[in-house]
């Protein structure tokens, strides 16, 4: 097929790429509902910190807080980048088309990954203004913060948007994609926990800490990618 | 009856008796270690009673430990080993499925899912009660438990994915992927207490008294030969029930 038009596998990705990109802008579905879903999940931790008083350090528990809001509305954000594919015929139409299977795997990973990211510039300066403002603790520098939260979402992402392209296919689309999910992320969200807390709390030698945990979920990342990377084919075929 | 079936049947006869007789063993002729006790750096909140002052370290508490703590051993640790040789026998059928897309290799790796499932809880069950009676605490967050729960749920959601896949081919081949993928968590939690300092005791590092080391051998093999005979009887079955579907449809044809 290369013959006539010399198509690379960057200008397949990009293509499907720009598809979602385009129809996200059209729509504007994912994003509002992501927005809409992790404020709400703000809302809900104000509810249950709302007894705590003020005694307790919530610098302690932010990073996981904060972890946890994006966990849960990346897997919203995930089922429906897949279900839509499915319900419009257009992973059928992906398959069909002579495009090789894992840039279907990077095309849709790294578009899950911009409207993660672009839903967490939104929310991260929220749940700072919620509930960190009154806090007397010195943080570390905004952009430690900020590669972490970036090398957990690509983690999030990368898995994420392998494991929807299965649930997809099932009965129960969500619960089966958070059933396979929160356990093949545990250790990634364990790791990039400890990273976040310790820019947060900035407790002495708190960049070594970072840079260890920074490292393991990096290691993650790479390791889960090129699993997903071999096995893409499989499951999209099946 | 097959050769096979009727060698899993005596295996399985042999393998009941072989860990009972460990169990006694265990009781009987293993070296009792004593007075046993738990040491912490600080006070702990557990239900267990101070150790007697003879006993106390110069630095850290000791409790006392309920004689159980050591017995379970004999049945805890050959179990969990079980689970992660099955596991790992599922998983290379998996990967063989994937590879050569034979049915046959789909279903062995699911029946050896099973199997190393009925293995995880058992060392689930008895790793909570030994963790009851040697650390005081019911569940504790340590490497090993964290992995090890990671595992088990990982193994139900193998199960849930499967069962929701409508078409067979595709069931086989989510099956199998998602196989690997969990499998990859088995020997990181084999290593992780060899890696990570924690609580849980890590087997042979220390050596073993040979009293000791008898019965967790013939414990070993019991189970093993149990984990056989229930792999073997299942695929039996399943192989049966297939042959069963083939004579109803040509049955009705």
């Amino acid at each position: 097929m290369s013959e006539k038009r010399n198509i690379s596998s960057f200008d397949q990705f990009r293509a499907i790429l720009h598809k979602d990109i385009v129809m996200e802008l059209r729509t504007k579905e994912m994003l509002t509902s992501m927005g809409l879903y992790a404020l709400l999940v703000l809302i809900i931790y104000y509810v249950a910190l709302s007894q705590a008083g003020s005694a307790f350090e919530v610098e302690r528990i932010a990073g996981g807080l904060l972890l946890l809001a994006i966990v849960f509305t990346s897997m919203l954000g995930l089922n429906r980048s897949l279900v839509h594919e499915k319900d419009q015929g257009c992973l059928e139409a992906l398959l069909l088309s002579p495009v090789d299977r894992p840039v279907i795997f990077f095309g849709k990973a790294v578009g899950n990954l911009i409207f993660l990211i672009l839903v967490q510039i939104l929310i991260v300066p929220l749940f700072y203004f919620i509930f960190m403002s009154g806090s007397q603790v010195q943080s570390g520098p905004w952009w430690m913060l900020a590669l972490a939260l970036l090398v957990g979402s690509i983690g999030i992402a990368g898995v994420g948007t392998f494991l929807a392209t299965m649930s997809v296919n099932t009965t129960g689309t969500d619960f089966i994609l958070a059933i396979m999910f929160i356990p093949l992320v545990f250790p990634l969200l364990l790791v990039v926990v400890a990273a976040l807390t310790a820019v947060i709390t900035a407790d002495a030698g708190y960049t070594q800490v970072y840079w260890t945990m920074l490292a393991a979920a990096a290691g993650y990342d790479v390791i889960m990618i090129a699993v997903a990377f071999a096995l893409y084919e499989f499951i999209i075929g099946a | 009856m097959s050769k096979q079936l009727k060698i899993a049947i005596i295996l399985m006869v042999i393998g009941a008796l072989l860990t009972t007789l460990a169990f006694f063993m265990a009781f009987y002729t293993a070296r009792v270690q004593g007075f046993g006790t738990v040491v912490s750096d600080q006070p702990l909140d557990t239900a267990f009673a101070l150790a007697p002052p003879s006993m106390q370290p110069t630095d850290g508490i000791a409790y006392e430990r309920p004689w159980l703590s050591q017995k379970i051993f004999y049945f805890h640790v050959p179990v969990a080993e079980a689970s992660f040789l099955i596991f790992t026998i599922a998983a290379i059928f998996a990967l063989l499925f994937l590879l050569r897309k034979d049915k046959k290799y789909d279903t062995r790796s699911r029946i050896a899912m099973e199997t190393a499932f009925v293995f995880v809880v058992a060392t689930m069950i008895t790793g909570v009660l030994w963790t009851r009676a040697s650390w005081g605490v019911w569940w504790d967050w340590e490497p090993r438990l964290t992995t090890y729960f990671i595992m088990m749920i990982l193994m139900i959601a193998y199960f849930v994915v499967r069962n929701s896949v409508g078409d067979e081919e595709r069931a086989a081949t989510y099956g199998a992927v998602f196989c690997l993928i969990a499998w990859v968590d088995a020997p990181l939690s084999f290593i992780i207490t060899r890696l990570i300092p924690s609580n849980h005791p890590v087997v042979f590092q220390s050596g073993m008294d040979t009293t000791n080391l008898i019965p967790f051998i013939i414990a070993q093999i019991g189970m093993l030969m149990i984990g056989y005979a229930i792999y073997v009887l299942r695929v039996t079955e399943e192989s049966m029930h297939e042959r069963i579907e083939l004579l109803k449809e040509r049955l009705e044809a």
